[in-house]
């Protein structure tokens, strides 16, 4: 090893010699401790709680155990979480039966919370009953499930639990795995629960109770959370224990900064930088990039399809037809991501039921004309663009040059940037007519893309389109347990959204992962965010 | 003694006559807060699946579906109670969120200050001693680049040579190295605290992570401190006293320090004063780029997700920092030049 001391190894050295003095069993050397950086806090421990952050969800997947998680799969070389592969975490196995109502699951015999109790049936169903009866966050993701009532759990002995569907769903399972089914030590929690806050709610923000890899050292909300490995968990692939002995994740708003402590070594990884330096320390190649497209987020232009001028589905094909996207995509996001736009459909027909789809669109100013034309408006009209300042980095590049190419067609683009918290009221109210967004889907299938994001007088039907076959057809593939029907709902869906052009799907942006050279296991996760147990040095 | 007596009894009485001002400040932020157009409760209830169930369930949590006087009426008891809400950003009590981070700030402020009136002020009389000359010139520049250049470029700048290039100073991540221990919290403050606990070595790291900042902060307001402290200097120059003094041969030093700086310095602790308020509420560059954990990119950050409690919170608390700025001010003009008297 020799005696260079590098300006790390002097920190780790520190480090070492606080832990020496304080534990001393466990040395713990830099080389063993994960510092992860990022723009964002951590608000709560619990991910339930209304208003956690995407950092909150990435901490409580290594301080709490599911009863199952997805596995992981390549695409493009990159490994990906993959929704057709569902392990056991706390679960040792689990099956399903026949007629797809009933899912039994084994727990672990060796599984123990982090005060060292076992983890019981009993607790297993205190915490899903408490996931769809509270007021909280997992309640509306485990309804896209069939997961809505406790009755639907049952214990049938300290090891056994089982879950009854009203009719076989295919994302029952997948849901189990999401971030919000917890599994809670119910005995302590409930020691924490109040008359008026049965599900010790208040108390489970700023404690965890949970079997999961790590155990909360420090938490203050808002900067850092620093995280000691549970040695006694072996959930990972292969009955393994996580890698990292300690995890430091730390607030640092400013993503200059944050590009420069993980060039310098100082920070190990960080996925929210600009696409600009994420680049730039790519080209230099000292660290790791791994830039894997986000595939269950979409950015998209969208339109009020209730709003006039575009209730007019010409006048939408209109702007679909306007917008550079290749200069759009490159100065936006340096090209990283994937472009949505310029395919080449046989016949016309979408030649997959997946969603989303590259759509068979380019920017063609003649075609945009005839459009504008046929709704009725030769010379155009005035619009407003809005996006949310959070965005800015991104949005700003990409509306000036809409506007730009719009301009070309007689439409008049003012640009309004709003702060996040009035565009995301404006949106849920519909009053934007035009304006930029993006959607994410933790359980990435074609139903749920369109049920969530198509249909329904709801915030995340960003076009506000109300069309009664796309939504029946969206309704009816979500309990098609056929692939190839489901194949062909998808593709018809795909014509329609293609057909009506209620909004238009722009790119999947890249989730830029920046690492030191030495990290390996870093897997693209449904929640966006690194989940901590995945990690290793070499 | 008796002086000292009176001086308190202005002070209280001053203290007083500024309660109005901060309960209209308290109404004032709250209605500003109910008429911006963003909604928190949708804001916050972001999550994929997130409905119109999330939205009223965390809007009655925040007490929003209450009519607006009740609000207004239920917010003033809570206040009078101490209790300033809870931010659902960081899912704290906002009393407890600005404890903490209000030391971050004063001390970094604090230091700020320090650093520029150290070196503001000498170069203020400098430049007074010679206007129109080299001296005076180069000062000027200096305060020209200082104010001109905002505060993230000459924080990144700093970041970038003495970080980046140099590695002379720690990574730019809030108060103190994230390897080292926190000594116990007595004042939040924590060069006192490391230094109270004896643990120079802490006193140190927490030493080195505040120095750029500090320095950020100091060039900016190097220029108006500098820049009063010369004009002030060149009239008190100017002026009769220090002619006679001059004329009956007294020490240079005696001249410039004890008699013309001592009269100058009236206006310089009124704009220090100023300065330091402004710098407290208005350093959120200097918090971003450095992650310091201070109050005023807490506040931001409120702001912009339409965060009641924090922003109006913060609102309160900026204003009676100023009252007492204030404060301090008028009692430090006292004790520099005892004609005044504060009533």
């Amino acid at each position: 090893m020799g005696l260079i001391y590098s300006k790390q190894m002097l920190g780790a050295a520190a480090a070492l010699a606080f832990f020496t003095a304080a534990v001393p069993a466990k040395a713990q050397t830099r080389a063993e401790t994960l510092r992860y950086v990022t723009g964002a806090a951590v608000n709560t421990l619990d991910p339930n709680i209304p208003g956690s952050t995407r950092e909150a969800f990435a901490v409580s997947l290594s301080t709490y155990d599911r009863l199952v998680s997805f596995g992981r799969k390549q695409l493009n070389g990159k490994w990906v979480f993959d929704l057709d592969t569902i392990r056991g975490e706390l679960a040792e196995s689990y099956s399903v039966s026949p007629d797809g109502l009933k899912i039994t699951f084994k727990l672990r015999n060796d599984a123990k919370f982090q005060d060292g109790s076992p983890v019981t049936a009993e607790d297993v169903k205190w915490s899903l009953d408490r996931a769809v009866t509270a007021k909280i966050l997992g309640k509306a993701q485990l309804l896209t499930g069939s997961l809505t009532d406790a009755s639907q759990f049952k214990v049938i002995d300290p090891t056994t639990f089982e879950v009854t569907l009203p009719q076989p769903d295919k994302l029952a399972l997948p849901n189990l795995a999401t971030v919000y089914p917890i599994i809670i030590n119910s005995k302590l929690a409930k020691a924490h629960a109040t008359e008026e806050d049965p599900w010790a709610q208040a108390w489970l923000k700023e404690n965890t109770a949970g079997s999961g890899a790590y155990i909360v050292e420090t938490f203050k909300p808002g900067e850092q959370v620093i995280l000691k490995r549970n040695d006694a968990w072996n959930r990972a692939a292969g009955d393994k224990q996580a890698f990292f002995k300690r995890l430091i994740i730390q607030s640092v708003p400013e993503p200059a900064t944050r590009a420069n402590l993980v060039e310098k070594g100082d920070a190990d990884i960080v996925i929210d930088l600009q696409a600009s330096d994420a680049q730039a320390l790519e080209a230099k190649g000292k660290l790791q990039v791994i830039s894997t497209p986000q595939y269950n987020a979409i950015t998209f232009i969208s339109m009020n399809n209730q709003m006039p001028p575009f209730d007019k589905p010409d006048v939408r094909r209109a702007v679909a037809y306007a917008l550079p996207y290749d200069d759009m995509f490159k100065a936006a996001l340096f090209s990283r991501g994937d472009l949505l736009a310029g395919a080449t459909w046989a016949d016309g027909k979408p030649p997959s039921g997946a969603f989303p789809i590259k759509q068979p669109i380019k920017l063609d100013l003649e075609k945009a004309k005839a459009y504008l034309k046929a709704a009725g408006y030769p010379d155009g009209f005035s619009t407003t663009f809005s996006f949310n300042v959070g965005q800015s980095a991104t949005a700003e590049p990409m509306a000036a040059l809409l506007k730009e190419s719009l301009a070309k067609i007689g439409i008049k683009v003012d640009i309004q940037k709003l702060p996040d918290a009035q565009m995301s009221t404006q949106i849920t109210e519909k009053k934007l007519p035009f304006f930029t967004e993006g959607i994410v889907a933790w359980l990435p299938s074609t139903d749920y893309f369109y049920r969530n994001f198509y249909t329904g007088n709801q915030r995340w039907n960003y076009s506000s389109i109300d069309n009664a076959e796309l939504t029946a057809v969206a309704q009816k593939a979500r309990f098609e347990a056929d692939k190839a029907k489901y194949e062909a709902d998808g593709k018809v869906l795909n014509a329609m959204n293609f057909d009506l052009m209620p909004q238009i799907p722009l790119w999947q942006p890249s989730q830029d992962a920046v690492m030191a050279s030495n990290l390996t296991g870093y897997t693209y996760q449904f929640h966006r965010q690194v989940d901590y147990r995945d990690l290793s040095r070499k | 003694m008796t002086t000292l007596g009176a001086t308190a009894i202005r002070a209280a009485r001053r203290f007083a006559s500024s309660l109005p001002a901060l309960f209209g400040v308290l109404i004032f932020t709250f209605l500003l807060m109910r008429v911006l157009p963003g909604d928190p409760a949708v804001f916050f209830a972001s999550g994929p699946n997130s409905g119109k169930e999330e939205i009223e369930t965390i809007r009655k949590q925040m007490g929003l579906d209450k009519p607006v006087p009740q609000q207004l009426f239920l917010y003033l008891y809570d206040v009078g109670r101490g209790n300033l809400g809870r931010s659902l950003m960081t899912g704290q009590n906002v009393t407890k969120d600005l404890r903490e981070r209000l030391p971050a700030s004063l001390e970094l402020t604090f230091s700020a200050l320090l650093i520029a009136l150290v070196l503001a002020i000498p170069l203020g009389v400098l430049a007074a001693l010679k206007p129109g000359s080299l001296v005076d010139h180069g000062v000027r520049l200096f305060c020209a680049l200082g104010v001109c250049v905002p505060t993230f470029v000459s924080g990144l700048l700093l970041i970038y040579i003495f970080y980046y290039l140099f590695g002379v100073s720690p990574d730019p991540t809030g108060r103190v190295d994230i390897f080292t221990t926190l000594p116990p919290a007595h004042t939040g403050f924590l060069l006192i605290d490391f230094a109270l606990a004896g643990d120079f070595d802490g006193w140190w790291a927490a030493f080195k992570q505040l120095i750029l900042p500090a320095c950020t902060m100091a060039l900016f307001v190097i220029a108006p401190l500098a820049r009063i402290t010369r004009a002030s200097m060149l009239a008190s120059l100017g002026s009769d006293f220090v002619r006679t003094a001059r004329s009956v041969g007294l020490s240079w030093w005696r001249i410039i320090v004890t008699y013309a700086l001592r009269n100058a310095i009236l206006p310089v602790i009124t704009i220090a004063g100023i300065v330091f308020s402004t710098m407290l509420g208005a350093n959120v560059l200097v918090e971003k780029v450095f992650s310091w954990p201070g109050v005023a990119s807490y506040a931001l950050d409120a702001l912009l997700s339409s965060d009641y409690a924090p922003v109006q919170g913060f609102v309160l608390l900026m204003a009676s920092v100023f009252v007492i700025v204030n404060l301090v001010v008028d009692v430090l003009y006292g004790i520099a030049d005892p004609r005044i008297s504060i009533g």
